[in-house]
């Protein structure tokens, strides 16, 4: 809109008064042209070198240094994360194998156990049978004992009862015979 | 004097008269003007490249923003083959936006509403990119004004719209950075005169049309720069890159 509105400022004043500064618009006015494009020019000219010599250049290498920066730290960053991710694809399979290698010893010792128990549990069996048989063996012989000694008990007590009872005293070999003779009879029923 | 809207245009001698050959070449407020507005920006550039830090102060900041603006500029209006011109631009776009933020500041001169400096600059972007042109392509450089899969019949006309638009881009790069300068900043003074002649009464009004204006005149400042120096891309970009 005010491109056209200038524009249009801009004919009038072309078409009333073209070199009248008072009048219209004083960049009409000739008179000071020569020294804005000579003043514009050497101007320009200047900033254009101080700008493409010095500031372009070193503002280029900031920014191609940050960038540069960036660049190797992020390489870095992945270097250093490769490098954690092999550590602990190593600490892994360390403790995989210390697992394996716990459990084998544990197998292994639990194996030993075993054995040792079942060779001591054979041993102790064994010296538990050994100990019955030899209290079968007293047991037995005991009972022989007993079965003599209660002969001679009963022979006694016999011809006790028999003397208290009669006032005889009765022969000993008979009452010993008939002794024997019941008792090997019912001895079996005691013992 | 106050109530002439165009007296904030008129340009005066500074100093003793220096005359070449008989031409003028006084140091005028334009001129004053016009090394104000490029030691603004050496001054910055100079704030901002001075210290070389990975993260960057705020000047610093600015000035790679700048640079990166420009430079994404170009590379999106005329590809790689206009990185030599980078420099140019660059100093043409900072020194257009100088010169247009510096003419906001009450009481300066904007140098850029005068048709003789923009009319300067245009026409050395028109010629040089003509001679850029001719020195890429020869004389196939002539195929610009002749645009593909036109039908025969129109070719004559078209050709001769082309060669006018091609001739008139000069005109209308100057006329409108300066156009919208003037405009601008007259627009701004008539307010500016209808606050005082108005007065306490009903001055407030075209007060808050100035505070906007002034605004909006930051945002043409801006932009009437960026502007400049895209289209110069843009004719950079058809000298380089000959397709139609």
């Amino acid at each position: 809109m005010r491109k056209y509105l200038g524009l249009l400022i801009t004919l009038i004043v072309m078409n009333t008064d073209l070199f009248a500064a008072e009048a219209g618009m004083p960049q009409l006015d000739p008179t000071y042209w020569a020294s804005q494009a000579f003043w514009l020019i050497l101007v320009f000219t200047i900033l254009y070198i101080s700008i493409s010599k010095f500031y372009l250049p070193k503002i280029k290498n900031n920014l191609d240094d940050r960038e540069n920066k960036i660049k190797e730290d992020l390489e870095n960053a992945n270097k250093f994360k490769e490098q954690s991710d092999a550590k602990l694809k190593e600490y892994e399979s360390i403790l995989e194998n210390a697992k394996k290698e716990v459990s084998k010893i544990h197998f292994e010792s639990k194996n030993i156990l075993d054995k040792d128990i079942q060779s001591k549990k054979k041993i102790i069996e064994k010296e538990i049978e050994e100990e019955i048989q030899k209290a079968q063996k007293e047991i037995a012989e005991i009972k022989k004992n007993s079965v003599t000694s209660i002969q001679s008990i009963s022979e006694n007590i016999a011809s006790n009862i028999i003397e208290k009872i009669s006032g005889d005293k009765l022969n000993e070999s008979s009452i010993k015979a008939t002794v024997n003779d019941i008792s090997k009879q019912k001895i079996g029923k005691y013992l | 004097m106050a109530s002439n809207p165009m007296q904030q245009f008129t340009v005066h001698k500074i100093g003793p008269e220096i005359k070449i050959g008989g031409l003028d070449l006084s140091f005028t407020n334009a001129s004053l003007f016009m090394v104000i507005s490029t030691s603004v920006i050496l001054f910055f550039l100079f704030l901002g490249s001075k210290e070389k830090k990975i993260i960057p102060n705020k000047i610093q900041l600015i000035a790679e923003m700048f640079y990166t603006f420009v430079a994404k500029m170009i590379s999106d209006t005329a590809g790689s083959k206009a990185k030599p011109f980078f420099p140019f631009i660059f100093s043409l776009f900072m020194f257009v936006l100088s010169c247009n933020m510096i003419g906001m500041l009450p009481y300066s001169f904007t140098v850029t509403s005068h048709i003789i400096v923009t009319l300067i600059l245009a026409l050395f972007i028109f010629i040089a990119v003509t001679v850029i042109g001719f020195i890429k392509h020869g004389f196939k450089y002539l195929s610009i004004f002749v645009p593909s899969g036109v039908p025969a019949i129109l070719l004559p006309l078209i050709t001769i719209i082309e060669i006018i638009s091609y001739l008139s881009r000069p005109v209308s790069l100057s006329v409108r950075l300066f156009a919208n300068m003037m405009a601008g900043h007259t627009m701004l003074k008539v307010f500016g005169g209808f606050v005082v002649s108005l007065g306490l009464l009903g001055g407030w009004l075209p007060l808050s049309f100035s505070v906007a204006l002034t605004g909006l005149e930051i945002l043409v400042a801006f932009l009437q720069a960026y502007v400049f120096a895209i289209l110069t891309c843009i004719y950079l970009n058809d000298a380089l890159n000959l397709h139609h």
